[in-house]
């Protein structure tokens, strides 16, 4: 096949725009409609509550959409960057960008549609702390947003580095795997950082007066469950900075893809995992608040344990990318 | 776009090996802590009963901080972390908010912050459970529940180190990338600033206090 | 690229390696997570039991990690045995 190096990096931005797009959608769709679904069913509960119940679902709505909007901002930049165009590399790098962001956007979409929708429900509840169920639901939606930050930073490094100089060789198989490493990561924790999130408004409906241990309690179990995302994006530095000496054997790739791989799949599990330990100590600490600090304590062991597969999935792809 | 990773660098050769300084990273810290000095300087230059609107915003912080420390750790370690506590947390809010200012950019951009602050909390911790525990007990912490696990409960603790400092990096700096990219497609006057509201007041806050909670815990979870 | 048997072989073996223990890592990381939460839960009811409680949960963590376990012991032998 004779077609020359620009087709081809042609082809692979537009395929990388697609999947950038069409993954993202999926995400902020469902995180939107399980939103608008309990909004629905709070208004039921409450008609005459229907104007704020609204306004807060259209607050809700925007941030989930924002995971969406990274992925429209890269697909965009894929269609119509000119990169300087030096090997066949670009088109790896273009392609990897926009799984990546695909991804990533995916976890955090759902995951902002929780406290979305927890809001809604507890504003039918509670209409008096309407204020304070917007601002943590705000809060929790922008911290679960920060997966999709990580994908969508890995995805213009993709992008906009300069790839000229590295050899064809296994170097188009890292750039995917980092791609995948970083974006597929991203789906647990989103998912999990919104269980979370959804928790705490839950709680804070139905007693306000803890809002600041479920706050904090929130928060740092949003942080632990996002550590999955966080190896993701270890690695992913990894396979993008490191210098991979020249080899045109197949295995010397595979191993590098099945790096990105082996991290990506393996952070989606205890993302969901902590994230569902985090949602029980948060609407825990509502019901018991006198224990907050025990509860704190065992959600911290329990996603420490949790996470160990996740240690495990590191320490192969690292072994993966550094041994063989 | 092409300067988007360009970071001037001073390289100092010292016996054979080279100290590689980041001089816009250092010069944003400098800024960071003369606001911090001003601020102190201002809050306790006159002390009274009756307190003034400096003092009154400075006792409102302390002592938010120190309920905070208070919560995770007994009250005679509080008063032993809670400075600590208390100006991690301010430190990490005003570097976080001085990409606002133009020209001016912010110090957690840079890894080396947020990893430096990160090991430092991970040495604090475990010195803290060290002293509080005595070495048998804390070395024995790594064999549970089973004893194979040693080697994963270390690299469990070496994770925290990464998460904690790759979580602010990530989000700071990746919010100063968004707001370059979005700054160069659209000839908008309104959108960046905007961004530039959300993703450094708002996110920079968010992280900063998540960096400083996770610190406490860590202690926290270390003495007991 | 010319593909020879043996880079063929080694280039399943890397791949396998990885999807073993990426996929393998998905199961025991929700189990575990429901766990903890559940954990949380009894610890909310019943704040005096919380010895009692943190060590089943410990245990039933143990015994759901055992297939990631599995998975990683698959995938260093198909790295370094195979």
């Amino acid at each position: 096949m004779d077609t020359d190096v620009q087709t081809i990096i042609r082809g692979a931005a537009f395929l990388g725009a697609a999947m950038s797009m069409g993954l993202g959608a999926v995400g902020a769709a469902i995180g939107e409609g399980y939103t608008a679904a309990q909004a629905n069913d709070a208004v039921s509960r409450k008609p005459e509550a229907s104007g704020d119940i609204l306004k807060n679902m259209l607050v809700g709505q925007a941030v989930a959409e924002s995971a969406a909007i990274f992925a429209l901002v890269i697909a965009i930049l894929l269609l119509f960057l000119d990169v300087p165009v030096h090997n066949v590399l670009e088109g790896a790098a273009l392609l990897a960008a926009g799984l990546c962001m695909g991804a990533g956007a995916v976890g955090s979409g759902i995951g902002s549609g929780f406290p979305g929708g927890q809001a809604c429900q507890g504003i039918s509840r509670q209409p008096s702390v309407m204020s304070r169920l917007t601002t943590n639901m705000l809060i929790g939606s922008a911290v679960c947003q920060t997966p999709a930050i990580f994908s969508m930073v890995v995805a213009l490094m993709l992008i906009f580095m300069d790839f000229g100089s590295l050899p064809v060789g296994p170097t188009w198989a890292a750039l995917i795997g980092a791609g995948l490493s970083t974006g597929l990561a991203a789906i647990g924790s989103g998912y999990g950082g919104g269980l979370a999130a959804g928790a705490s408004c839950e709680g804070i409906s139905r007693q306000p007066e803890t809002v600041g241990n479920v706050t904090t309690v929130m928060l740092v179990g949003q942080a632990v469950a996002q550590t999955p995302s966080i190896f993701g994006l270890l690695v992913s530095f990894v396979l993008i900075f490191k210098a991979f000496p020249a080899s045109s054997m197949l295995h010397a790739a595979i191993a590098l893809l099945s790096a990105g791989l082996c991290m990506g799949f393996g952070g989606i599990g205890p993302g969901i995992g902590n994230g569902k330990a985090a949602e029980g100590a948060v609407r825990w600490v509502a019901r018991n608040v006198a224990f907050s600090g025990d509860l704190m304590r065992i959600m911290l062991v329990g996603q420490a344990v949790s996470q160990s597969t996740a240690i495990y999935a590191m320490v192969v792809a690292l072994v993966l990318i550094f041994v063989v | 776009m092409g300067d988007l990773g360009k970071i001037h660098q001073l390289i100092i050769p010292f016996f054979g090996h080279d100290i590689t300084l980041n001089l816009e990273v250092i010069l944003m810290t400098w800024i960071v802590f003369a606001i911090l000095f001003a601020l102190g300087f201002l809050t306790v230059r006159k002390k009274g009963l009756y307190p003034k609107a400096m003092q009154m915003f400075g006792e409102f912080y302390v002592g938010q901080f120190y309920g905070l420390t208070e919560d995770a750790l007994d009250r005679k370690m509080a008063k032993t972390y809670g400075p600590l506590i208390c100006a991690l947390f301010m430190f990490l809010v005003l570097s976080n908010w001085l990409g606002i200012f133009p020209h001016l950019e912010e110090p957690t951009k840079d890894l080396n912050t947020p990893l430096s602050l990160g090991i430092m909390g991970f040495f604090i911790a475990h010195y803290a459970g060290i002293r509080s525990k005595g070495f048998k007990a804390y070395a024995s912490e790594y064999f549970q529940p089973m004893f194979f696990m040693m080697p994963l409960n270390v690299i469990g603790e070496l994770a925290k180190i990464v998460s904690i400092s790759f979580r602010l990096f990530g989000n700071i700096m990746g919010g100063s990338i968004i707001i370059l990219v979005v700054s160069h497609l659209t000839y908008s006057f309104v959108l960046p600033p905007i961004l530039n509201a959300f993703f450094g007041l708002f996110v920079g806050t968010i992280q900063a206090f998540v960096f400083t909670m996770l610190t406490v815990v860590y202690i926290s979870v270390q003495v007991k | 690229m010319a593909l020879e048997g043996a880079d063929i072989i080694k280039a399943a073996a890397f791949l396998g390696a990885g999807l073993s223990m990426g996929l393998g890592a998905i199961g025991p990381g929700v189990g575990e997570g429901m766990v903890a939460a559940k954990a949380c839960e009894a610890i909310g009811k019943n704040p005096r039991e919380a010895g009692l409680l943190t060590r089943t949960m410990l245990v039933g963590q143990a015994v759901s990690e055992s297939t990631g376990i599995y998975s990683l012991v698959i995938a260093l032998l198909l790295l370094f045995v195979v």
